[in-house]
């Protein structure tokens, strides 16, 4: 399980004179469940793009077990985040004419041209862990709630050590966010993997070990969340 | 590595589009398919219909026209040569067997050709498929085409097929053989010798060799026949029959002979050469006025120039057509890559990689251009085979449409030019940052 260290990143935009990411020092101890929260153009999303290698920063380094993304080339990238990072995203990016069980095998089918049978296995094992009854359901006849716990589902077939989730129950009812949030806490858990959610959703930042505040780009709060946190905000 | 379910399951969303793709690809491809292939069917079919003229002999006029109108029936006036060319070229010992070809009347729409059995039986070689070839003067032998059977009569009608005319009703030709289908417009005609033409237009009555040709009167094996026989037959006079014919009926009936040199004349003569070296020698002695001497082979050669140069033409166009299509292709899947721009950028996120990508996005359009590239080749097969089933049955020669090596390198380039073309939103694709692509 890797741990996460990132040292003097700096992401700036030309035409912005302040930078939308500035983060001199950051650890993340492995198997550790994290919430990034903060106002929307705090530079979250960028954070979340630097940590899983969709993009790269020109200056900085961001080392998940000792590799450092920042020296990676654009396909080193790629075969990283397939072999390290399961993720969320809040629009789900399911994949209409496949039903739940080719979406939730869709990561697997990019890297090869046969898919072993535990693999498939895995698959169906995850849609029932999610709540899923049929794994051959189309995609298109499941509600939002059910399509962001297929790609809960479809995050973690490669057993990923990094779960990166963003904003994951933004568009769900409060509701269907209440499951995505727990399954993604108990699951990460489960599966041991490091848990990385940025989120406006003071239910799923409230089931973190940690919550770190973003605002123009800066760290300006980070530290475990309070066990009655929770019941801040029913 | 490419995850093809993807493209299916792209294709299934889009399949109105898609379809249309397929469909306009195809359209242009068959176009350009069924230029070639007609052009090549109407070269093949004619080169086969002349296989069986080596060299054909006429009066001095227009070669083309001397082809066409031997070769292929087509109805025109052509001059005639003086008899005694026909005589001369059956004399000349560098021919194999020589028949003459005499036009002008027709039956229920099948020209009836007097020729000479040396060209049914192709100097002896072959049979009719059915019966036998004829022998006297009131006999003929049906081209294959032709729905009559065995004993049936012949009537002539004067004039070209189609354009109507009197009926010679005193004379009549009875049905005792039928030829092997050849694939030319000979399989239309009603074969008759060339003797019973004459006799029906009033000529060839001066036949004074005393041989058993001119049976005159009802006695077919007298010899020395007085010229009594057709000179005073005004046929064009009468619509009547039986009253004062039965002579000529009765000499219509005679065994054929030997053609004299004062017999009449002939538009075209049919020879085949008893060696390539005699063909050439006989086309250089009988090309001076007044006969003209060619290899249909030859002629047709100068035609199918001709037709090159249509095709040429006409290929440019599909090209054309070709070009606009794969120009609105490439419109529509950069459009539609617009649209997915958040989907590829998702894929990346998930582990996809950029050759993935790449691969998905090319493989997609390359098999939208392949499906319509295949269908285009049946549409344009299907085409060709249409346009050549209705000029089989306006010309009775048999165009064949087949497929050759050099389609199939038609195909792989098209095929090029789509995988290049595809290449351009494929790469568009490739070069798309994922976290760019992803950000709503």
């Amino acid at each position: 399980m890797p741990d996460l260290v990132v040292e003097a990143l700096r992401v700036s935009f030309p035409g912005l004179a302040a930078p939308v990411l500035d983060v001199p020092a950051l650890t993340v101890r492995a198997g550790e469940r994290v919430a990034i929260t903060g106002p929307s153009g705090s530079g979250k999303s960028t954070l979340v793009n630097m940590l899983t290698g969709l993009d790269r920063p020109k200056t900085g380094r961001i080392l998940w077990d000792g590799t450092d993304l920042a020296t990676l080339g654009e396909g080193g990238r790629d075969r990283w985040r397939a072999g390290h990072v399961g993720l969320v995203m809040q629009d789900f990016h399911l994949f209409p004419g496949l039903d739940a069980f080719e979406n939730v095998l869709l990561p697997a089918r990019l890297g090869r041209l046969h898919v072993p049978a535990d693999l498939k296995e895995r698959a169906r094992a995850l849609i029932a862990r999610v709540g899923l009854p049929r794994p051959e359901q189309a995609i298109e006849t499941l509600s939002r709630g059910e399509m962001q716990r297929v790609a809960v589902a479809r995050a973690l077939l490669n057993r990923p050590g990094i779960l990166v989730a963003d904003e994951p129950t933004a568009s769900l009812d409060a509701e269907a966010g209440q499951v995505v949030a727990d399954l993604l806490v108990e699951l990460a858990a489960a599966e041991g993997a490091t848990l990385i959610a940025v989120t406006h959703d003071e239910r799923l930042a409230a089931r973190a070990d940690r919550r770190i505040a973003l605002k123009a780009g800066r760290i300006v709060a980070d530290g475990p969340v309070l066990p009655d946190a929770a019941e801040v905000r029913p | 590595m490419i995850p093809f379910r993807l493209i299916a399951a792209d294709l299934r969303r889009h399949l109105p589009g898609a379809l249309m793709i397929v469909l306009l690809i195809a359209a242009a491809t068959g176009l350009g398919v069924a230029v070639t292939l007609q052009e090549r069917a109407l070269r093949l079919g004619s080169a086969r219909a002349a296989d069986r003229f080596d060299l054909v002999v006429g009066a001095a006029a227009s070669e083309t026209q001397l082809v066409l109108s031997s070769v292929f029936l087509q109805p025109s006036p052509l001059p005639l040569m003086p008899g005694d060319v026909l005589a001369k070229l059956a004399a000349d010992p560098r021919a194999a067997w020589v028949a003459p070809v005499g036009f002008g009347d027709n039956f229920e729409g099948y020209p009836v050709v007097g020729s000479a059995t040396a060209f049914i039986t192709d100097g002896g070689r072959s049979a009719p498929s059915e019966g036998r070839s004829f022998e006297r003067m009131s006999e003929a032998v049906i081209g294959s085409a032709v729905p009559m059977p065995l004993g049936a009569l012949v009537k002539p009608q004067h004039g070209a097929a189609g354009e109507g005319g009197h009926t010679h009703t005193e004379f009549a030709y009875t049905v005792v053989g039928r030829m092997a289908p050849t694939g030319t417009p000979w399989d239309r005609a009603i074969l008759v010798p060339v003797e019973g033409v004459w006799r029906i237009h009033g000529l060839g009555h001066s036949h004074e060799d005393g041989d058993d040709h001119d049976g005159s009167d009802h006695d077919h094996d007298q010899d020395g026949a007085p010229d009594h026989a057709a000179a005073d037959h005004d046929h064009e006079a009468d619509g009547h029959e039986a009253d004062g014919h039965d002579a000529h009926a009765a000499d219509f009936d005679a065994p054929l002979s030997h053609w004299d040199a004062d017999g009449p004349g002939v538009p075209a003569i049919i020879v085949k050469a008893r060696s390539i070296a005699d063909a050439y020698r006989m086309r250089q002695d009988y090309r001076h006025a007044p006969t003209l001497a060619v290899f249909p082979a030859e002629v047709l050669t100068r035609l199918y120039a001709t037709l090159g140069d249509a095709r040429r033409v006409l290929t440019l166009v599909a090209l054309g057509t070709e070009a606009l299509v794969a120009a609105s292709v490439m419109l529509v899947t950069v459009v539609h890559l617009g649209q997915r721009r958040r989907e590829l950028g998702a894929l990346r996120a998930l582990g996809a990689s950029r050759g993935v990508i790449f691969g998905l996005v090319w493989s997609e359009i390359l098999s939208l251009i392949g499906a319509g590239v295949a269908l285009g080749f049946g549409i344009g097969y299907v085409g060709a085979r249409l346009v050549s089933g209705v000029l089989e049955s306006q010309s009775g020669i048999h165009l064949p449409v087949v497929f050759e090596p050099e389609d199939l390198g038609f195909a792989l380039m098209l095929l090029g030019i789509a995988a290049v073309i595809a290449a351009v939103p494929a790469l568009l694709a490739f070069r798309q940052p994922p976290a760019a692509a992803l950000r709503s």
